[in-house]
Order: structure tokens, then sequence, then C-alpha cells
């Protein structure tokens, strides 16, 4: 027999081990395939189900590895998962004069007594019109819609609805995955998901209790710089100098001894020379110099202080110093527009770093609403040991009632080695697209040995029904026959498991996924394989 | 061949009213159970905390099981303990409140020696969100049972065989229903794939059968046998490994796979009698009978 008769004949046997082996590579080999996770990062966007934004749902994935390179979930590895929809509603299609933009959304703060925040007008430049949203509990639809006819803006309640955009949603991912990534943990992941109509926003994080995890997503991490300084009437007086959106860059918390723990900044440069004449007009940068002594009631009508707000808490407050003051007197601060943003402690200079550069979450979680689900570490270590086990009796099982069934090892051993193959090669792709592996999946993976072994006995009855097999043309036809069963069952198979792939049913997606998969790679690669080893021990050749 | 073999049934004793009656009259206990069950629990089935809202947590404690309930403040609505792992309880609440649930356990139960933290796992739920889960739940069981229907309809192209795979798929979905009902089990999400795995599962079986009957050379009885023979021993294999499966993973506290596990059995029994005398009695009726109308 030639190669090409050999390959010819066995071509299927031969996908079958190619298929095994590149999976052990993915599997086992340090780094796998894809030595980077942008595969991973692709499909955690597509399941997202965010078309074309892929850093508003970017994931970041797990790197710990043990001897594989599996990835595991939550239920299997342990962490904590808030799954909160958020606070808001919309109205859309608004047609309002861009001129106008300003005015209306100060008309719609004013009216509904609302911070700057949490009132939001966007405009949509496909269809040429605005929408507005606002992020509070306290304002009812009706008044929504009473607040947009007093900006004398075409609205009605019939226009508005509950949530909040797209846009939204994804700047707000955006920026819980900055913080939940750069708070000195890796391995956190945030999506969103569309469960029966409403959008739910998703954070996973390793080590934190759900109330750890709720306290950080339920701090909106606004920053603002107020410059608190006397009213010339013997009392003080407020005034917002910076926002977020003012600063070009923000670098990591800092300490020395004069300044104590700080955020060093710089000011964007279009808004740097405001800021500065600002600060020489009211007196910072002269007589204000070193002098801040905040909340001292005898200090009261003399102070200049620069307060750090998170929150419309004030975390900070210091005065202006001389060196910079000079700077900013003669406008050569301008020119290099930095400074440090002070914090009473490292933690909170830590956390004033990470709301800058994240930004601040556009609108906040609706935590009464929501979903937790926590796991210790100890506990998704002993679920992964039992999880093996359980999977290893089923197989064994399988093993057992197949083998005394027929009595033969020649039609049994292939099958539960075929299973077996099957397993190894959706673990392999598993690996290999940085599939996060947890309970369900575990179940998935047993359904689909189930399966499996089904389509295995369906092939092994027809090839040997009817006496021996005793020539090539006999075993493909029957081949053939016992193949339409087996595409038909994989066929409802699949179907029914496709809505929970595409619906966002909590864990039971990976479930769906992996028994869709594993039908697929059953009747693509395996079963076939199985036919021809059957052939090749069965028929005299 | 082999340690035991399908046994051949001699089905010609049978009328094919006789072998409906059986699966039918199942079906309609299940029914009336479900019924009963929607009008005085208000729901068919009854739901678990991941469709009807509430808290539950995994301690590992050293306190008695009888005195855990006093340790919260809200009730408690079920304590299981894990067979494999002693102290170690699977307690659910009504009240969503989590944080709260959470902190009454760990400073009123006691922790096990060389543990400091009681709390192990928790899961909470808000009425909202599992109202929306259930219906997303729905959602995805009614467009399986289309889509599969569908598919049966385009397999075959014949009436009478299609309408008997849709009438054996809904009966194995409805019996475990009521079984979960009867042995008190909730619907969660792993039940609910479970469910729908079941329609892929059982389908196997009568597809097998209609194939044999309807495409094949043979007589009717003898392509129903060897139908069997196959059929049954897929059956049986993968009852066996969900049994195993149920059975290990009550013993280690692993709900999902449990569950997953029980339903899938109870359904493949109930698919057992469902395709092997409902099924075959209308094919019989079609292939003797209506051809001739």
């Amino acid at each position: 027999m030639g190669l090409r008769d050999f390959i010819k004949a066995y071509w299927r046997i031969i996908l079958l081990i190619v298929f095994v082996s590149v999976a052990l590579v993915a599997l086992f080999i340090p780094g796998g395939i894809f030595a980077d996770d942008s595969i991973g990062d692709g499909t955690a966007v597509a399941e997202n189900g965010t078309d074309g934004n892929v850093n508003g749902t970017a994931a970041s994935v797990e790197t710990t590895q043990g001897w594989t390179n599996l990835v595991y979930g939550l239920s299997l590895d342990g962490g904590t998962r808030v799954s909160a929809p958020v606070v808001g509603m919309t109205a859309e299609n608004l047609e309002i004069d861009p001129d106008r933009e300003i005015e209306v959304s100060q008309t719609l703060r004013d009216e509904l007594e609302l911070d700057p925040a949490d009132v939001m007008l966007r405009f949509d430049e496909r269809t040429g019109t605005y929408t507005a949203e606002v992020f509070t509990k306290n304002v009812s639809q009706s008044e929504f819609a009473g607040a947009l006819q007093t900006a004398e803006v075409d609205a009605t309640e019939d226009d508005i609805r509950e949530g909040v955009t797209q846009a939204t949603r994804d700047e707000m991912i955006g920026t819980i995955d900055t913080k939940i990534n750069e708070a000195g943990l890796s391995g956190g992941r945030v999506s969103q998901s569309d469960i029966g109509g409403q959008f739910y926003i998703v954070t996973e994080v390793p080590d934190w209790t759900p109330q750890e995890l709720r306290n950080h997503l339920s701090e909106r991490g606004i920053v603002r710089v107020v410059a608190h300084y006397p009213d010339g009437n013997g009392s003080q007086t407020n005034e917002t100098v910076l926002e977020q959106g003012d600063f070009a860059s923000i670098s990591p918390p800092d300490y020395n001894d004069r300044s104590g723990h700080h955020v060093p900044v710089t000011v964007r440069s279009d808004i740097a020379p405001d800021y500065q004449q600002r600060m020489n007009d009211i007196g910072f940068t002269n007589e204000g110099v070193g002098q801040c002594d905040y909340e001292n009631p005898g200090a009261e009508g003399q102070n200049y202080c620069l307060l750090t707000v998170v929150d419309g808490e004030v975390v900070d407050s210091h005065s202006m110093g001389g060196d910079l003051a000079q700077n900013m007197r003669s406008g050569d601060w301008a020119n290099d527009p930095r400074f440090i943003m002070g914090a009473p402690n490292q933690q909170e200079a830590q956390s004033l770093s990470i709301n800058l550069r994240a930004g601040s979450l556009r609108a906040p979680l609706d935590f009464e609403n929501d979903q937790t689900f926590t796991l210790e570490p100890a506990l998704a270590d002993q679920f992964k040991v039992y999880s093996l086990i359980i999977g290893v009796i089923s197989v064994l099982t399988v093993s057992g009632v197949v083998y005394l069934r027929y009595a033969d090892a020649r039609v049994a051993a292939p099958m539960i080695v075929t299973a077996l193959a099957e397993v190894v090669i959706l673990l392999g792709f598993a690996a290999a697209i940085r599939m996060p592996l947890g309970l369900p999946e575990v179940a998935g993976f047993i359904a689909v040995v189930g399966t499996g072994v089904d389509d295995l006995i369906i092939i092994a009855d027809e090839v040997m029904s009817e006496g021996d097999v005793n020539s090539r043309r006999v075993f493909e036809s029957r081949f053939r026959k016992a193949f339409w069963v087996i595409g038909a069952a994989a066929g409802t198979t699949i179907i029914a498991m496709s809505p929970l792939a595409v619906l966002n049913l909590g864990d039971l997606q990976g479930f769906a996924i992996i028994t869709i998969l594993g039908v697929l790679i059953g009747v693509l690669i395996t079963r076939p394989a199985y036919g021809d080893i059957l052939r090749y021990l069965l028929t005299d050749r | 061949m082999g340690y035991f073999d399908v046994p051949e049934i001699d089905y010609t004793r049978y009328s094919n009213r006789q072998l409906a009656a059986v699966p039918l009259a199942v079906l309609a206990v299940a029914l009336a159970i479900l019924g009963g069950w929607y009008v005085f629990t208000g729901a068919p089935v009854g739901l678990g905390i991941e469709f009807a809202g509430g808290t539950e947590l995994t301690v590992d404690t050293a306190t008695d099981e009888s005195d855990i309930p006093d340790a919260f403040d809200e009730e408690v609505s079920s304590i299981q303990s894990v067979q494999t792992e002693d102290n170690r309880y699977i307690v659910q609440f009504t009240s969503t409140d989590d944080e709260a649930l959470r902190e009454q356990a760990e400073s009123n139960l006691e922790p096990l020696g060389g543990n400091d933290g009681v709390v192990m796992s928790g899961s909470s739920t808000s009425a909202s969100f599992g109202a929306q889960t259930q219906q997303t739940a729905l959602y995805g069981i009614g467009i399986a049972f289309v889509g599969m229907s569908v598919f049966a309809f385009i397999l075959f192209r014949t009436f009478v065989p299609s309408v008997a795979i849709v009438v054996s798929a809904f009966s194995d979905i409805v019996i475990p229903l009521a079984f979960m009902n009867l042995a008190g089990i909730p619907l969660t999400l792993g039940t609910v794939a479970a469910l729908l795995l079941l329609i892929g599962y059982s389908v196997d079986s009568d597809i097998l059968l209609n194939n044999s009957i309807l495409r094949r050379s043979g007589d009717f009885y003898e392509s129903t046998h060897r139908a069997m023979r196959t059929g049954v021993t897929m059956t049986v294999t993968s009852m066996a490994a969900m049994l195993v499966m149920a059975i290990s993973a009550t013993l280690f506290g692993v709900e999902l796979l449990a569950s997953v596990g029980l339903i899938l059995f109870v359904g493949l029994a109930a698919d057992l009698m469902n395709t092997y005398m409902l099924n075959l009695s209308m094919l019989r009726w079609y292939k003797f009978k209506g051809v001739n109308r």
C-alpha cells in the first residue's frame, strides 16, 4: 500500500490524530498555540454583543496558570461577581438646535435639581438628533418629560424609556475595567449582558467580597478641584476650577517629605492659561500663598485652599506653594502646566490616581436589583477536584455499560478512546481561545461524552448489523446510513442548545457553547474516525 | 452478544390504543401535577432562588445544623448538609440582603478549626433580576422546542411521524418537570439546561426509530427491533452516566451537576417509554392504516 492509498484509506483517523495533537499542544505547552490574548479578547467582545467597540468591552483575561493552559471561570477559580443594572432613563431622537445644547442641559439640571454629572446630552451623528439621559432614581418619567418641555424640546412621557444608552454603558465598562484592574488586582473582568431586555453590567474580580466590590462600584469617582477662598465679606466661597476632563496626564501616586502623598498631574494646554489667570485673579498666587487652614473656624474669611473633591466629599486641602505661585504670576506656568494633587494617605492617593485616570463612572449602578455570586478560592479548588472525579466516574460508567453491551473490546475500546479524544480536542480548543471553564462547562463536557457515545453506538450497531462486514463497499454504505441519523440528531441538539448560547442566562452560555462545539467536533472529526477504526478492525483487508 | 441484550418485545400482542394509553396517561398525570401546582402556588414549578430571588450561602461551621437558623435574623428557607464534607451546609434565604446575612453568618456561626471565615460561597439574586432571568429562560425553552419541531418536519416531511417526535419530546420535558415538583427540586438554571439538553438527547432515539421504520427496507417489527437495540443501548448508557453524575455530584455538594444529572436521568427514562410506546404506536398506525386513507 503506497502512501497515497494509506492516506486515502485512513484520512479520517489521521485527521483525528492531528486534531488531538494540536489540542494537546494547546493544552500543555506553555504559551499554547496563541501566545498572546488577542483571540481570547476577541471572543470576549463578541460574546458581549457590542460590535465595533473593542475598547469599551475589552475584557482582561486571567494570566494565572497551572500545569495546563486552561483558564478557569468564577465557579472553578473563586472570586466575586456582581451584575447590576444602570440607574437612569433616556429620551431619544430629540430635535435640538446644536446652538442650544448648553442651554438645554442647563435647564434640565435646574428643573430637575441635579448635579451636572447626572444629566447627559449626546448628539447622534447618524440621525442628526440628540439623546438626553438622566442618571438618578429621584426623577420620574413625567418630571423628565416636563423638564424637556420647559427647555422647549418636543418630547412627551412616551418618548422616555428606562435604562441608559449603549454609549453610556460602554463608557462605564471602560471605566470599571480600569478601576478594577488598576487597584493592584489583576484578573478582573467586566462586560454587559442583556437579560430579558434589560442590560446589566457584570463585574468579576478574583478577591473582593461582594460588599467591597459594591463599595468600589458605587463610588462614581467624580474628581474636581475647588478653589475655597474669602468672599470679601468675612466668609468663604467655593468655585470649581478644574474638572476631570481638564487633565492631560496623570502619574501614579507618589510621596515626598515636602508634599506628602500626592498625584502629579498636568493640566491640558488649552485649559491651563485660563486656570492660571483665575488663580491670579482670585488671589491664590499673592496673598493666598501658604494660607490654608481648612475648616478651622478661626481662619474663616482668610483661607485660600485648593480642595480635592471626590464624589462631593473633600478628601484633601492645601494651599498654593511659593514656587508655583511665582510661576503662575509670571505666566510661565501655563507653558509647562504641571502640579500635584494632595491626598491624606497612600490609599487615597492611589484611588485618586485611579479615579482621575479611569474617569468617573458615567452613571450609578442599581444594587437593589442586582445579582451577586461569590466563591472562596479554597472551595473553588475543591470543586475543580470534584468535577474531575465526577467526569472520570461518568466516563467509566459509560465505558462499563458499553463493554457489557458489546462484550467485544474491539468495538468498545475504540468507542471510549474516541469519546475521550473528543473531550481532549474540546479542552484544547477551550485552552486555545482562553475560554473560562466553570461548572456549567464541566456539565457540557459530560453531555458531550454522552451524545458522543450515543452516536458511536449508532455507528457500531449499523455497521455490524446483518452479518459480517466483508467488503469496504458494504461498510461505506452502512456507515453512510448511520451518518444520516447522527447528522439529524446533531442538528436537533444544536438547535435545542443554540438559544442558550445566544441568550444571556447566567453561566449557561458556556454550557451551551461547549455542547454545540462538542457536537460539531464529534460529527465532523471524531465520529467519522471511529467508523474508520471499526472498519480497520472488522473488515478483512 | 454482550452481557445484556435488548429484549425483543412482541408488539403484535398490543393494540395501538393500548400502547399509547400508558404514556398518554403518564403525560396527563404530569400535566395535572403542573396545573395543580400552578393553581396553588401561582407557578407550574417551584422556582429556585435564581428565578424567584433570594440568597444562598455555603458555610463551613462547627455549629450544629439545628442551631444554624438561630444565627440569622431572617428566616431560613432551607438547609442542606454536604455529604462528603463534614460541617458544610448550604443555607437558603428568601431575603436578598446578602451583606447582612453574610455578617450574621460570620459573627454568629462558629468557624471550623484552622479557618478564619465561615462563608465559603454565596449568591444572591434580587427579585427583579430573577423575573428577567425567568422570562429569558422561558423564551429559550420555547425557541428550542419550536426549532426542534420545525427541524423534525424538515427531516421527515410527513405529518404523523414528525408529530410523533414532537409529542414525545414534549412529554419528555413535562414528565421531569412534574417529577421535580414531587421530589421538591426547584427550577434553576441547571435544570433549565438539563431540559434543553433533553430536547436534543431524547429526539435521537425517536429519529432513529422513525428512520429505521420509514426509510429502511424490511418488515415493520424487524425494523422496530433493530432501532430498539441501538436506541435502548444509547439511552441506557446515557442514563447510567447521568445517574452516576447525579449521585456523585450530590455527595460532593455540586448542585448544578447534580440537578443536570437527575433531570436527564428522569427525562431519559420517560423517553424510553415515550419512544417505544407512544411514538411507536403512532408510527404503526401511520404505516398500516394511515397510508390507505
